[in-house]
C-alpha cells in the first residue's frame, strides 16, 4: 500500500521515554511529605509545659519564648490546669533551645514593669509579653514551675543570712555596698519562725566575698539620713540615687578583722550606721585564689535591671 | 494500518507504520510529535492527579506564612484563614475562599482520578461526563487560588513591619495548583466517547 503513494517521507517511530519518567511527579510529592514529616520528628525541638500562677498577657499561638533576644520557640496553647491553681503553658521550643527544657532552668513572663526604682520590658508594650528562660543544666524534662518574678542571673557568690528588726524599704535585688561599691544584692526575705525578726536572705559576688569577716557590720542604707544640727545646717546623704527609692544595704569590716565570711553565715542588719565604722579601713586582699585555680570572670550585667 | 497523517506542527503530510507499544510518532521534517489525542492523556493525568493529591494534604496541614514581629508570632494555616475570615463577618470572602483554595482543588483531583482510573468500564460513561462537566464549570474558579498566592506574596512584602516567611503550606499549595493544572490541560476529554478499541491506542 506504501508503494502506490509516492514521495511520502516516513514519520519517525521513537521510544517513548516520558511515559515512566511521569511517574516521577508523584513520588517526589510523597517524598516532600516525607521530608516535612521526617524533619519535624529529627529536628523538632521538645514541647514543654510551664505552669504559671498568672499567664496575663500571653496568647496562645502568638506570644513566643525569647533567650537572650532571639526566638526559640512558641506558644501553643494557654490552658487552666486540673486543679485550678495553674495556668498550664505549653510551648514548642526550637532545635536549637532543645537543651533548655532541663531541669533547673527557669522560665518567666517579661512583662512591662514600672515601679520604683526601675523601668523593664518597655518593649514589652508594643510587642506584647513573652516568656524567657535563664538556662539550667539538670536531666531533661518538660515540665516547669514558671517563676513570678525574674531570677537573679546565678554567679559565683557567697549567700548570708542577716537578720533585722524591720525590713524597712528592703526588696529582693536591693543591692549591697561596700564603700558605694555594689557587691552583693538581697536575694528574699521571710519572718523568722517566732515572727521576732525578719530573716534577710542575701548573696555577696565571689570576687568581692573576702571582704566581708565575721565581725563585718551590716546597716540598712536605705532612704535618705537627715542630720540636722545646729551649726552645721540639715545634712541629707543616701548610699546611692538607687537606694533612695529601692532600698540597699552596705557594711563595713572593722581593721582587726576575723576570718572570712562562710557560706550561711548570720550577721545582724542594724539600722543606722555608727560614726565609729565609718572611719574603718582595712587592707584586705581581694581575689584571694588558691594556686592552680583560674578566677572565674563574672557576667557582664550582673544587676539585669 | 499504515497511515497517512499531516504533522500538526508544520504540516508535513507523512505516512506512519506500525506503531509499537511505549512507542511514539515524530515528524519527519521537524521531529515534533505526532498525536492524534492528547500525548499519553490519561497516564499524565492521573500521575498529575496523584501527585496534587498527595501534596494536598500538607498544603492544608501546614501553615501558608509565618509572621513575626518583636515577642509575637503568627501562624496561618489556610482553613485558619477562612475561620479567622469568617469570624470577622466576612462570610462572602470566607467562603469564596474556601471554594476556591479547599473544596474544588479536592473536587477537582478527585473527579480527575475517577475519571482516568474508571475509563475503561462500559458502565459509568455518564458518571464520567458529569464530573467532566463540573470539572469544567469550577475551573476558572481555581484560577483564584492564584489570587490567594498573591496575597501571600503581598504579605511577604510586609516585611519591612514584621518578618514574613512563607511556611510549608504555600509550598505544597504552589504544587497542587499547578499540578492540577497540568493534570486538566493533559486530559484530553475525547477519551470519554471514544469506543475502547480507540482508546487503547491514544491513552
Ligand atoms: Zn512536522
Amino acid at each position: 500500500m506504501s508503494e502506490k503513494i509516492h514521495g511520502l517521507p516516513k514519520a519517525k517511530i521513537e521510544r517513548n521515554y516520558l511515559t515512566w519518567s511521569l511517574w516521577m511527579v508523584p513520588l517526589a510529592a510523597a517524598a516532600v511529605c516525607v521530608y516535612f514529616v521526617l524533619h519535624d520528628i529529627v529536628f523538632g525541638g521538645p514541647t514543654i509545659t510551664i505552669y504559671f500562677q498568672n499567664a496575663d498577657g500571653l496568647q496562645a499561638q502568638n506570644s513566643m519564648v525569647k533567650f537572650r533576644g532571639i526566638n526559640i520557640g512558641e506558644i501553643e496553647s494557654l490552658k487552666l490546669a486540673k486543679d485550678g491553681e495553674f495556668v498550664a503553658v505549653r510551648a514548642k521550643l526550637g532545635f536549637p533551645a532543645r537543651n533548655l527544657a532541663r531541669q533547673g532552668s527557669i522560665f518567666w513572663i517579661v512583662r512591662p514593669e514600672v515601679k520604683l526604682g526601675s523601668i523593664s520590658g518597655l518593649r514589652t508594650i508594643v510587642s506584647g509579653n513573652y516568656i524567657t528562660v535563664q538556662p539550667g543544666d539538670g536531666p531533661r524534662t518538660n515540665a516547669f514551675v514558671g517563676a513570678e518574678q525574674p531570677p537573679l542571673p546565678p554567679i559565683p557568690a557567697i549567700q548570708l543570712t542577716l537578720l533585722t528588726g524591720n525590713l524597712d524599704s528592703l526588696e529582693p535585688q536591693s543591692p549591697i555596698f561596700y564603700r558605694g561599691i555594689q557587691v552583693g544584692e538581697v536575694m528574699g526575705f521571710h519572718l523568722s519562725d517566732d515572727a521576732r525578726d525578719v530573716v534577710v536572705e542575701a548573696r555577696i559576688r565571689e570576687d568581692y566575698a573576702p571582704l566581708v569577716r565575721m565581725n563585718s557590720q551590716f546597716w540598712n542604707a536605705g532612704g535618705i539620713n537627715f542630720h540636722a544640727g545646729l551649726f552645721s545646717g540639715i545634712e541629707i546623704s543616701a548610699e546611692s540615687a538607687e537606694t533612695v527609692v529601692s532600698g540597699g544595704m552596705a557594711f563595713a569590716t572593722p581593721p582587726d578583722y576575723g576570718p572570712p565570711a562562710t557560706n550561711g553565715a548570720v550577721f545582724t542588719l542594724n539600722e543606722k550606721e555608727k560614726d565609729e565604722w565609718k572611719t574603718w579601713n582595712p587592707a584586705i586582699q581581694l581575689h584571694n585564689v588558691p594556686e592552680g585555680k583560674t578566677i572565674k570572670t563574672s557576667l557582664p550585667q550582673f544587676n539585669p535591671r | 494500518m499504515d497511515k497517512v497523517v499531516a504533522c500538526q506542527t508544520c504540516g508535513l503530510v507523512q505516512e506512519v507504520g506500525e506503531v509499537p507499544k511505549g512507542c511514539v510518532i515524530k515528524c519527519a521534517r521537524c521531529h515534533f510529535q505526532i498525536f492524534h489525542r492528547n500525548v499519553d492523556s490519561r497516564m499524565r493525568t492521573l500521575a498529575f492527579s496523584i501527585a496534587a493529591a498527595i501534596l494536598y494534604f500538607p498544603s492544608n496541614f501546614y501553615p501558608i506564612v509565618t509572621a513575626e514581629y518583636e515577642g509575637q508570632y503568627n501562624q496561618t494555616t489556610i482553613f485558619q484563614g477562612i475561620k479567622a475570615l469568617w469570624e470577622h463577618g466576612q462570610y462572602f470572602i470566607s467562603g469564596l475562599v474556601f471554594c476556591t483554595s479547599m473544596f474544588t482543588p479536592a473536587l477537582k483531583i478527585a473527579g480527575l482520578i475517577f475519571i482516568t482510573l474508571t475509563l475503561d468500564w462500559t458502565r459509568w460513561k455518564k458518571a464520567r461526563t458529569y464530573v467532566f462537566k463540573t470539572i469544567r464549570i469550577i475551573d476558572p474558579w481555581n484560577m483564584l487560588e492564584v489570587f490567594l498566592l498573591a496575597i501571600g506574596v503581598s504579605l511577604v512584602e510586609m516585611g519591612e513591619v514584621a518578618t514574613v516567611h512563607p511556611g510549608r503550606g504555600v509550598l505544597s499549595f504552589a504544587s497542587v495548583v499547578v499540578l492540577t493544572l497540568l493534570a486538566t490541560f493533559s486530559f484530553d476529554p475525547r477519551l470519554l466517547w471514544d469506543p475502547p478499541e480507540e482508546k487503547r491506542i491514544y491513552e
